[in-house]
């Protein structure tokens, strides 16, 4: 292309960037949201920027987002109605008082989208590209769904319990409707949660959500409409295809096998660096090191930071609930003897024995990052 | 006249797509795609032709009517194929105030 043609044609093309910018991709604001880093507005996909990671319990309004098709319609709690039925012998139909009647329990227990940590893959594959903060750690207060199936008179031949949300796909999407197996779902931290950090879920499934902790967030159903006791797994994409994970590794970039993918369930031992962050400058001073780890359904045993690109490890200082389901924050306090620039990295360890991978294994949707973490710092003098 | 000719060539395979092809795609993008989500959805990633075909597939099943998949797909291969650098992503406002 003559250069005077490719000028105007790239002329023409930046008034059409402004103009879509300004039209789609522009500023977005969301209710009772602090900023935050926005992948996809409509419906949101929003990650907490790492700076929000400082405290044990991520605030509400910190909180990340992702909803796979849009949000229901404002709900009226008075209406609401979770209908209980399948294999079960009295199928009920629930209002939101009748589920605070039932004992309240509350579990703290950290929340990560599967997709978390997608970005660091190579290939890269498609799907949000989440870097670190597609994760937050909350205190979920409700009933526990095991008490409200056996209310119902779960069969004892039940072997799933399918969930459904009051959100619906747009044209043929499909909906988002998950199972999850009879053991899992009669485990006493498995709650329909009514309140999130003794907050109203607003955004995050208001006015019910279930909490499955130690399993993906793809398992936490929102807006909870319906519990069906059945005697299979559900069908569907977000059952499968969707959220499934190669059973044995494939090169990178190879395509699924789909006879080899299953569901995924517990979620891995993982640890992420908040501070200082990747890229950042620091004085040649005393620091610390922060960051948090958690480990699906285990509790952190231990993490070993590296300020040396992982030649020499040494364990940080965790803080001191040791509980499964929830995050572990950790420190270490560093003292860089010279400028430089430098590697951090962290690796956790949990109460099984899993400890972090140096290079998680690809697979082709981009699910269960959790290689070891790394950030580069420079350390100027002062 | 030959190697100018050869030249041309060379550079429009450079260029990839000519420009009217991408708009249309451009255009094609904002008809059939904005229905169901925003664009930061699709301007977010970064996928090899292959991967952003199976993307059209996937939406095509899921009912989306593409009617210009050539150029949708010159287009989104131009503007961010896996060869295309990442640009963060934007932070949205304070919305606590708006709550």
């Amino acid at each position: 292309m003559p250069a005077n043609r490719r000028e105007l044609f790239a002329a023409v093309m930046a008034v059409a960037a402004a103009r879509r910018m300004k039209a789609q991709d522009g500023p977005v604001t969301i209710p009772g949201k602090r900023p935050l880093i926005v992948h996809n507005d409509r419906p949101e996909d929003l990650e907490t920027p790492l700076k929000y990671f400082d405290t044990w319990v991520t605030p509400n309004d910190a909180f990340f987002v992702r909803q796979h098709i849009p949000r229901p319609a404002a709900i009226d709690p008075a209406a609401h109605r979770v209908q209980v039925n399948g294999m079960v012998s009295k199928p009920s139909q629930l209002s939101l008082a009748d589920l605070e009647k039932l004992p309240q329990h509350t579990v703290p227990a950290t929340l990560e989208c599967t997709g978390n940590g997608r970005a660091f893959y190579s290939p890269k594959v498609p799907g949000i590209q989440w870097g670190r903060g597609a994760v937050g750690n909350a205190e979920w207060t409700g009933p526990r769904l095991g008490d409200v199936l056996k209310l119902a008179g779960v069969d004892a031949s039940a072997r799933h319990v399918e969930i459904d949300g009051a959100d619906t796909g747009i044209a043929q999407t499909p909906d988002f409707l998950r199972s999850m197996p009879i053991e899992k779902a009669m485990h006493p931290a498995t709650l329909l949660a009514l309140k999130m950090n003794d907050e109203s879920p607003q955004i995050h499934g208001f006015p019910v959500r279930l909490i499955v902790p130690g399993w993906d967030g793809t398992s936490w159903v929102k807006w909870i409409t319906r519990l069906t006791a059945r005697a299979e797994m559900s069908g569907g994409f977000f059952m499968n295809p969707g959220y499934r994970y190669p059973k044995y590794a494939r090169p990178p970039g190879s395509a699924a096998v789909p006879a080899e993918l299953e569901v995924i369930e517990g979620m891995p031992v993982k640890s992420t660096l908040t501070a200082p962050e990747d890229g950042s400058k620091a004085a040649l001073a005393p620091l610390v090191i922060r960051g948090f780890a958690w480990a699906g359904e285990n509790a952190i045993e231990r993490v070993d930071v590296s300020t040396d690109g992982g030649a020499r490890w040494q364990p940080a200082q965790l803080s001191p609930q040791k509980l499964p389901f929830a995050w572990r924050l950790f420190t270490l306090n560093w003292t860089p003897q010279a400028p430089g620039y430098y590697t951090l990295l962290s690796r956790a360890t949990d109460t099984a024995g899993r400890v972090q991978p140096i290079v998680p294994a690809w697979n082709p949707s981009g699910y269960l990052w959790n290689g070891i973490d790394r950030v580069g710092v420079t350390v100027e003098k002062a | 006249m030959m190697r100018l000719l050869l030249a041309l060539t060379i550079a429009a395979a450079a260029w990839g797509a000519d420009e009217a092809t991408l708009e249309k795609g451009r255009k094609e993008e904002q008809r059939a795609c904005l229905p169901c989500h925003s664009l930061r959805l699709i301007h977010s990633q970064r996928l090899s032709r292959a991967a952003w075909g199976r993307e059209l597939d996937k939406m095509a099943g899921w009912g989306t009517k593409i009617t210009e998949r050539d150029a949708l797909l010159e287009y989104l291969v131009a503007s961010y194929g896996d060869d295309k650098p990442v640009t963060p992503p934007v932070v949205s406002g304070d919305g606590r105030k708006t709550k």
